[in-house]
């Protein structure tokens, strides 16, 4: 039986709008689990409802309806909260504190002793690159050294569920792939990794599994590699005709030609064609050079699941 | 949970001391004893009396101000810069941090209140009027004060921005202050709304004649801190009445505080 270490069940959050009091529904019936172990994307457009549903897990909001569960327990609680680190989107840290002290404040929340703090001070700083600015205050820190304060913050406690909120966002590509591997040494070290985003190369380089919120309803939930094996668009295949050959009144329906050189003709093979018996079918006229399933990207996928949510 | 407030309230001191702010309060009130001492000296045969209620007041009014300035951005500032997603996430109750904010703050307003104190009995001691018990116990009485307005301030700090929160807790303290004056235009209104509403402040709004009785009376006898003053018993009752009210406002704060979404 799967190990759940989080569950959204059945999660809603109305929000009234300071003047009119109209109200807005930021999240509406989302349930997902992420299990023991799994780096699990939080996937979706800005305004979808990732940072709503974050902050209920965390405690800072109350849901209107449904319920968040962490480590069996309901949120809010300070029990579940202290096996859990946590890196809110665009961190704003006490800017008049070092990462020394902003990484001691955090040890002293969950109760370490002096001696444990200042041992993981040490190491989480080293860790995540800012041994050279550990006594130099926050308010000089960029974005990126700012997420990597809070990541050893987030990481003092040694926590067994990692909650990112958006914790590529405003990185460059160097920043990016730093967190991104800082994500993958947390799985290595057992850890259990749960993070929103909307740089969809990042989930399909790091995650097992995603759900996919738009306009605040969760539209997809599964493991990366099946929802990119639902969305198989078709085949292309590049042949080399044999002497005095040709295609043509050999191709089925659903097949087509792409492009012709003097050497080769690539063909499309639509998602319903058997593209085995296509391949018998082609043999005898032509030399199979290559056969490529052509999927959608995640960003795709994404883009399409998107779109069905708005209309 | 002590742990937690410690720990909360060690943050909130820390950030208090790195404030340029504190240090502006604490060279005006060296500037303002050094001004009492040129005062006095200019006056007719009145210098113990102006070196002591001009450096009174500076305790009184600047510890207030104090108080006032730090205690209205002090959670709605935690709000506005999303610093307390970071806190908040981490095993701690709301009502932990509420109490370790003012914890953090009382001990800066304490050390403020006692860094004045010094200011004053230096400047006594120079101008040779000396530091006696009246003045200990007008500066205890202050130092009160100071603690019942950084409770107000919390609270109204709890839901308000702090432009208004300094307005609200401003309007108290002057009101407060004023209770004796309140108490008499309540009674000698002809008009029974007005009445009502002044006598329906004086139970609200928390009285804080009590802490700055110099000049005036007790149960009828005249009180000076240049002459007769009050006993420490008085001090002691102040000190009940003050910690009272501050614990109302506090639970009042928890309790708007806990209810609220942090979005």
């Amino acid at each position: 039986m799967a190990d759940t270490v989080l569950a959204v069940e059945n999660l809603s959050k109305e929000y009234r709008t300071s003047f009119r009091r109209k109200r807005v529904r930021a999240v509406e019936g989302a349930s997902f689990a992420v299990e023991r172990g799994e780096i699990f994307g939080f996937v979706g457009p800005n305004g979808a409802g990732k940072t709503t549903t974050i902050r209920t897990l965390m405690g800072l909001i109350r849901p209107t309806a449904g319920r968040c569960v962490i480590f069996g327990e309901e949120v809010p609680a300070p029990g579940a909260r202290s096996r859990l680190g946590f890196l809110p989107e665009s961190p704003y840290f006490y800017d008049y504190l070092t990462p020394r002290e902003l990484v001691d404040l955090s040890g002293r929340l969950f109760g370490l002793d002096r001696a444990t703090r200042h041992r993981r001070a040490e190491e989480l700083i080293a860790r995540v690159g800012l041994a050279d600015a550990a006594d130099r205050p926050l308010r000089k820190f960029s974005k990126g050294m700012l997420q990597r304060a809070g990541l050893a913050q987030a990481l003092v406690n040694n926590p067994e569920l990692v909650v990112l909120d958006e914790p590529m966002s405003g990185l460059d590509p160097i920043g990016r792939k730093e967190v991104r591997d800082l994500i993958l040494w947390l799985r290595e070290a057992g850890k259990t990794v749960f993070f929103s985003t909307h740089i969809l190369p990042d989930v399909e380089a790091i995650c097992d599994r995603v759900a996919i919120i738009a306009a605040g309803k969760i539209q997809e939930v599964g493991q990366v590699g099946s929802l990119l094996d639902e969305s198989l668009v078709g085949t292309e295949i590049v042949v080399r005709l044999r002497p005095e050959q040709s295609l043509d009144g050999k191709l089925p329906d659903g097949v087509t030609v792409r492009d012709r050189s003097p050497e080769d003709v690539t063909l499309f093979a639509g998602p319903r064609v058997d593209v085995t018996d296509l391949l018998v079918g082609l043999a005898a006229a032509a030399r199979i050079v290559s056969v490529v399933p052509r999927r959608d990207t995640l960003e795709e996928v994404f883009l399409r699941t998107t779109r069905e949510a708005k209309s | 949970m002590i742990g937690r407030v410690i720990a909360i309230a060690l943050n909130t001191f820390r950030e208090a001391i790195r404030n340029k702010i504190l240090y502006g309060v604490l060279a005006a009130v060296i500037g303002l004893n050094i001004f009492a001492v040129v005062l006095g000296a200019m006056s007719l045969a009145e210098e113990a009396r102006i070196a002591r209620d001009v450096g009174l007041a500076g305790v009184s009014l600047f510890g207030a101000m104090t108080a006032i300035i730090l205690g209205v951005s002090l959670l709605y500032a935690e709000i506005q810069r999303r610093t307390i997603h970071v806190i908040l996430a981490k095993p701690i109750w709301r009502h932990e941090f509420v109490l370790g904010k003012y914890a953090g703050m009382a001990v800066t307003l304490t050390l403020l209140v006692f860094a004045f104190a010094v200011a004053l009995a230096l400047m006594l001691w120079v101008t040779g009027y000396g530091f006696d018990e009246n003045v200990a116990k007008a500066v205890a009485l202050g130092w009160l004060e100071v603690m019942l307005v950084a409770a107000i301030a919390i609270f109204f700090s709890s839901f308000s921005t702090p432009f208004l929160s300094g307005i609200f807790t401003f309007a108290i303290f002057f009101i407060g202050r004023s209770s004796k004056e309140l108490e008499y235009a309540a009674n000698k209104a002809k008009d029974p709304v007005l009445r009502v509403i002044g006598k329906g402040a004086l139970y609200v709004i928390p009285d804080l004649h009590l802490f700055a009785v110099s000049g005036g009376e007790v149960d009828g006898k005249a009180v000076s801190v240049h002459a007769t003053f009050v006993p420490w018993a008085y001090v002691g009752h102040a000190a009940l009445y003050a910690f009272a009210v501050a614990a109302v406002l506090l639970v009042l704060a928890i309790v708007v505080f806990s209810r609220r979404d942090f979005s």
